[in-house]
């Protein structure tokens, strides 16, 4: 059992929801903005989660490497091993995708405003800045459990660090 | 001549349990946020029971069984991970791992007490 392998579990975790409290902090301080490289206002981004798959295991990453090696058409020199489907945890956490909300733009009548359409009325970003409020809560929340979680595995790993002394 | 007794042995299949028990309860505070994801866990009598056996009969270590944790309250989005189970889990882990740890460190003291003796 590797002891290491945990506080990489806990720190994708908070690397996923730091990057989550970076898209929130982009959202919000685009509130206002009109002009964008792509065109139009800028528009509400969002974080998918996707959990990692379960760690291989070592017989895995040889029946791969004796695959790779062996070539094409030639018999792998491991076969690949079916694990149960009970068989073992997330490795962690990350990104899967970042998503645009697709939802239309707030009209805003502003003829002076510099981006105003022909009718006189301006795009704003549709975002509202209290759900940020309570997504980046979430976000800090999270950070904090697993920044706990890296905290007792530190823990563990220095008391099993006391073994060796006497 | 063997250095590592008995206890030893059994100890140290516990720590590795609660390691392996810290690792799930670790996995599932990452997923915390994940749509779909749904909490595991262990049972940590059998497994224990299963390793005694497994000491007695001098088998080596076998996989831990991991399953999906009954009895919780999904979210809107599939999500039933628990932020106060995993806490405590966690909790219990890291106080089994320092009793294993302490057990361990008496236990190698005692055997280091043995070869000095003479003196």
């Amino acid at each position: 059992m590797n002891l290491f392998g945990l506080m990489e579990t806990s720190g994708s975790a908070m690397e996923a929801e730091r990057m989550r409290a970076e898209v929130v902090a982009a959202n919000m301080a685009n509130a206002e903005t009109t002009r964008t490289a792509s065109g139009g206002p800028y528009r509400r981004q969002e974080v998918v989660f996707a959990a990692d798959g379960p760690d291989p295991g070592f017989l895995d990453s040889m029946a791969a490497a004796g695959s790779a090696q062996a070539g094409a058409g030639a018999p792998a020199a491991f076969p690949p091993l079916t694990l149960p489907a009970t068989g073992a945890a997330a490795a962690g956490v990350h990104i899967a995708q970042v998503v645009e909300d697709p939802s239309p733009p707030l009209k805003r009548y502003d003829p002076g405003h510099p981006d105003a359409g022909p009718d006189g009325y301006v795009s704003y970003p549709d975002i509202n800045p209290i759900a940020e409020m309570v997504d980046l809560m979430g976000a800090t929340r999270a950070y904090g459990l697993n920044g706990s979680a890296v905290q007792a595995e530190k823990g563990m790993i220095g008391s099993a660090l006391e073994i060796a002394k006497s | 001549m063997e250095i590592a007794t008995r206890l030893s042995e059994e100890v140290a299949r516990y720590l590795d349990l609660a390691a392996a028990e810290a690792k799930l309860t670790a996995a599932n505070m990452a997923n915390v946020d994940t749509p779909g994801y749904k909490a595991v866990g262990m049972d940590f009598e059998a497994e224990m029971k299963e390793a005694m056996a497994d000491v007695n009969a001098g088998n080596a270590a076998g996989p831990v069984r991991v399953r999906r944790v009954d009895g919780l309250i999904s979210r809107p989005d599939g999500n039933d991970v628990s932020m106060d189970r995993e806490s405590l889990n966690l909790a219990e882990a890291q106080l089994r791992f320092k009793t294993g740890v302490a057990l361990l460190k008496q236990e190698y003291q005692r055997v280091m007490d043995a070869i000095h003796s003479d003196k």
